[in-house]
């Protein structure tokens, strides 16, 4: 399994949750264990750069695969322009949810560059903040849609 | 991390990949009802923590290219392989006019993220009452293509659901794809849902409608789920729209003889009164909104 552009070789069991895995045996700890039943997308992963829900998918399934965190997404250090403006906009409160939020962003920006509100609404269903910061990530999400335009 | 509990865990088995369908059906003609199928593994993984069911063998059907087969072959209808994800569908072209009722419900089944890992065929096998694909599926005509060892056949819907958790599928049987029948030219169709608690439908209901404003050549058809143990397909509504009487009208005697056919059942999340009252309320909207124009 590759996690965040590394190879990491890991035993695991037919049974294990990748979501356990990640967390437990690789130590990436950005990937948060909140409901363990696909409910509040704490858990999210880009599995092959698609955002998918680890407690939701077996660590086997993940053999050979690509895996990226939030970890991931600041190469060398510096953070992606996303993660920059999740902090300019104080778009978190406790931070518990964050990572798993800074990365569904980040894929509906590779996927549609250009959000409409109602979209990224929608593309954040899947997860829950419970303090509630969704109107400052939705601000940061269209501000880097923004400021990626204007770099094009 | 785990604390122990039975929800947060899976219980032990063996995982397989098969890389054949010819595999596969090997595998389950073998191990029948030992083994379970992993497709998105969303209501799977639930009901394994749950300690719900415990299979020896869970066997990833994902490696299957026959089961990743999506293909619209215009007037002969639609094929869905039963490893398709529910965001690959969403994204598919057909979908977006001519299958648009099974479009609006895929939709609606779960968010974003879970679309991702998700099957079409996963939620229409778990076959719990709140399940809403079999809903749009009745009006498209749709089939359920099984495969065994010793060959293939096709289920309608209505009769793959055979009352809760309880699809017609033997032991050393793989659901490979759902077809669909064309819908006829120019129609339209569309799906709607009445959820407790934002989450599990307690009514829906699917309509298609061609022709509306010539109604000797007018067709209608109309599907309800989430009612009962089982979804309907209501076919005596479809005759009265071909009368000629103003559309109000047509659609009031409609309601009642949906109402007439479907036995409300009540459970933990809605009671059968409040379940007769959101299919009125859906029907009408449903039938106002196909016949309007």
């Amino acid at each position: 399994m590759r996690v965040n552009g590394v190879d990491r070789k890991t035993e695991i069991k037919d049974n294990e949750l990748l979501l356990d895995i990640i967390r437990d045996k690789i130590g990436v700890k950005s990937v948060k264990a909140g409901c363990w039943r696909g409910e509040c997308g704490l858990c999210t992963v880009l599995l092959d750069g698609k955002p998918v829900k680890s407690c939701l998918v077996l660590a086997v399934e993940a053999d050979g695969k690509d895996v990226k965190t939030a970890e991931g997404l600041a190469a060398e250090g510096q953070l992606a322009p996303i993660q920059k403006l999740f902090v300019e906009k104080a778009a978190m409160q406790c931070g518990f949810c964050t990572p798993s939020f800074v990365l569904t962003a980040h894929y509906l920006l590779q996927v549609r560059p250009n959000p409409t509100e109602e979209e990224i609404k929608d593309y954040l269903g899947g997860h829950i903040c419970r303090c509630g910061t969704y109107k400052q990530m939705i601000e940061a999400i269209l501000e880097c849609a923004k400021l990626n335009t204007q770099r094009k | 991390m785990s604390f122990g509990s039975p929800y947060l865990t899976l219980p032990d088995f063996q995982y397989i990949k098969p890389k054949s369908l010819q595999e596969a059906l090997r595998l389950l003609d073998e191990y029948k009802d030992e083994a379970k199928i992993l497709a998105g593994g969303v209501g799977l993984f639930a009901f394994m923590k749950e300690r719900l069911i415990a299979p020896q063998y869970v066997l990833d059907i994902k490696g299957i290219t026959e089961l990743q087969a999506l293909r619209d072959d215009g007037a002969k209808g639609l094929t869905i392989g039963a490893a398709v994800t529910l965001n690959t569908i969403l994204e598919f072209e057909a979908l977006k006019e001519r299958y648009k009722a099974l479009r609006d419900c895929i939709y609606l089944l779960s968010d974003p993220v879970i679309r991702n890992r998700s099957t079409l065929m996963g939620d229409l096998c778990e076959a719990l009452p709140y399940v809403d694909s079999p809903t749009p599926l009745l009006i498209f005509d749709a089939e359920v293509e099984a495969a065994s060892v010793k060959g293939t056949r096709r289920i309608p819907v209505t009769e793959f659901i055979r009352g809760v958790a309880e699809i017609a599928l033997e032991p050393n049987e793989l659901a490979v794809a759902v077809h669909l029948k064309a819908p006829p030219e120019n129609s339209r169709s569309l799906f709607f849902k009445h959820t407790s608690n934002g989450e599990f439908s307690v009514t829906n209901v699917a309509a298609l409608c061609a022709n509306s404003s010539k109604p000797e050549d007018r067709t209608v058809r109309f599907a309800c789920g989430a009612i009962a143990a089982t979804p309907t397909r209501v076919r005596e509504v479809e005759e009265l729209f071909k009368r000629r009487a103003p559309i109000p009208q047509l659609i009031d005697e409609a309601v009642k003889t949906i109402k007439k056919s479907v036995e409300p059942m009540m459970d933990i999340l809605a009671t059968a009164e409040y379940r007769s009252h959101m299919l009125e309320v859906l029907s009408i909207k449903a039938f106002r909104e196909l016949l309007a124009s």
